[in-house]
């Protein structure tokens, strides 16, 4: 690990590694495993019937009074991506710690590319989240608590990098941002149980009736689970990679210039 | 020195700095006071019969988030451009206390704002409605609240301190954290002003999870707090 020439030791993330080795296989066996998972939960998951409303409603131009809906499909794609944002925050959170305790800087470029892999998960999360509300129930936004949590959660992992590039001295910036991404692991939770504990009489709460999964559910999520999650380890390594090699790229070229100037 | 006292000396500091200028209250004051002004201009087109009494726990919680956000803003401003915070950071005094002292003071100038902004509040919005007779319960989570503004607002306002563009970086911060805490004072305090048949469950438990919040929110700023000023 670290550098030989310049014996910077902790500066750089140790790449190259058996996990840079695996990555571009595990982003292609994610790939195989989402496609396939997402083919089959259309052509052997059984189609679901809706959340039962009370008579005839119109939701979307349709009239819907007990439809077996298509739109249960997102929740394939929705659930693996939420886990997986919710994955890449407990890794971001925990190399913050890990800077917070060694000061290494390897540690601050790793939590960092964990923080935009999660917030890429955020936003696909959102993006379907708000597609499953639209139309299984009627509305665009309602301020649902697991809702809300990710709206919430995605307003700060954006904070994060809006704050990331307000600092100019690298070790402050650092030290800010594992903290902000510490406080923001542990707010999330907290933000899920309140807005879920508050009793509220205002929002409606639309729960599926006897629910449960066959197995022709189960195996399709599984796939697309373990594959969302190879994809978010496989993004996050190669994206680690190309940051390294930015990294090193810059110092060679400062040390090229610094020499230039001195001869 | 031991811990209360370095904490009293902070605190007696910032205290005597704000009661000398006024710098922070005046300006949170009037601040509140237009968006008084605003909310009245925002209320003027809805019929006699809207239930203000049912907003009126969320309109008093989004007077106190945008308040308290510019007086975080000004609270270490002032140490900074007397350099006053770096005399602090050279003496011995453990780096916790100047988080509790900036905290404690931070909410008692917000405590102050309140005392003067919600009356006012009732003032000019709830003239025309009677108040269930459970009103004065609002003290507790207006406490709450306040203590869990000003305790994670120091922290961020420490960190947005040496930022670029700090004001808006405060608010991009500080809204979504404060977030879960707003929820659930907003909660606490609409239930036991409109008074409705069993607002005690709803008022106990918003005011359990806010202290809640409290707690674990203080703790770990306080905790992190070492890090971030001597960054």
């Amino acid at each position: 690990m670290g550098d030989k020439r310049t014996g910077n030791a902790g500066i750089y993330p140790a790449v190259g590694t058996w996990a840079d080795t695996l990555a571009p296989i595990l982003l292609l066996l994610a790939l195989l495993l989402t496609t396939i998972g997402f083919v089959l939960s259309f052509i052997w998951a059984p189609p679901v019937y809706g959340a039962s409303v009370n008579g005839v409603e119109v939701i979307g131009g349709q009239v819907v009074s007990n439809v077996l809906l298509i739109s249960q499909k997102i929740f394939y794609f929705h659930m693996p991506v939420a886990i997986t944002s919710f994955l890449a925050l407990v890794a971001a959170a925990f190399f913050a710690v890990r800077f917070l305790m060694t000061r290494e800087a390897r540690f601050d470029t790793m939590s960092r590319v964990c923080m935009e892999i999660a917030l890429v998960f955020v936003i696909m999360t959102m993006a379907t989240g708000v597609m499953w509300t639209r139309f299984e129930w009627g509305v665009w936004w309602t301020w649902e608590p697991r809702l809300t949590t990710y709206f919430i959660l995605m307003l700060i992992v954006i904070g994060y990098f809006i704050l990331r590039n307000a600092i100019d001295d690298p070790e402050r910036r650092a030290v800010y941002a594992a903290v902000l991404a510490i406080i923001a692991f542990v707010d999330t939770p907290i933000c899920f149980m309140i807005t879920r504990l508050v009793p509220s009489s205002i929002h409606p709460v639309v729960l599926r009736q006897g629910g449960g999964m066959g197995v022709s559910m189960i195996v399709p999520l599984l796939m697309i689970m373990f594959g969302m999650v190879m994809l978010g380890f496989a993004l996050y390594r190669l994206r680690l990679r190309s940051i390294v090699l930015e990294q090193k790229c810059d110092a060679l070229t400062e040390t090229l210039e610094d020499q230039r100037e001195s001869a | 020195m031991g811990f209360f006292e370095q904490y009293r000396v902070l605190l007696r500091k910032d205290l005597t700095r704000e009661f000398r200028s006024k710098e922070m209250l005046s300006s949170m004051g009037i601040y509140a006071l237009l968006v008084l002004v605003v909310y009245g201009a925002a209320l003027s087109q809805t019929s006699k019969g809207l239930d203000i009494l049912q907003m009126s726990g969320g309109l008093i919680w989004a007077l106190i988030v945008f308040t308290s956000m510019l007086g975080l803003n000004r609270s270490f401003a002032f140490e900074k451009e007397q350099g006053c915070l770096e005399g602090i950071l050279l003496a011995p005094i453990d780096r916790s206390t100047i988080f509790l002292s900036k905290a404690t003071s931070n909410c008692l100038f917000l405590l102050v704002v309140e005392l003067i902004t919600v009356p006012l509040f009732a003032f000019f919005f709830l003239g025309g409605v009677t108040l269930a007779p459970s009103w004065p319960l609002i003290v507790f989570p207006l406490l709450l609240g306040s203590i869990g503004i000003a305790g994670v607002g120091t922290l961020l306002s420490t960190i947005t301190l040496e930022t670029r563009g700090k004001d808006v970086l405060l608010a991009v911060l500080f809204v979504p954290l404060l977030f879960p805490l707003v929820y659930a004072c907003v909660a606490a305090t609409t239930g036991c002003m409109v008074g409705s048949e069993g607002f005690m469950t709803t008022y106990l438990r918003s005011l359990l999870l806010a202290g809640g919040y409290d707690i674990i929110m203080l703790s770990l700023s306080w905790a992190l707090y070492d890090f971030v000023i001597s960054a």
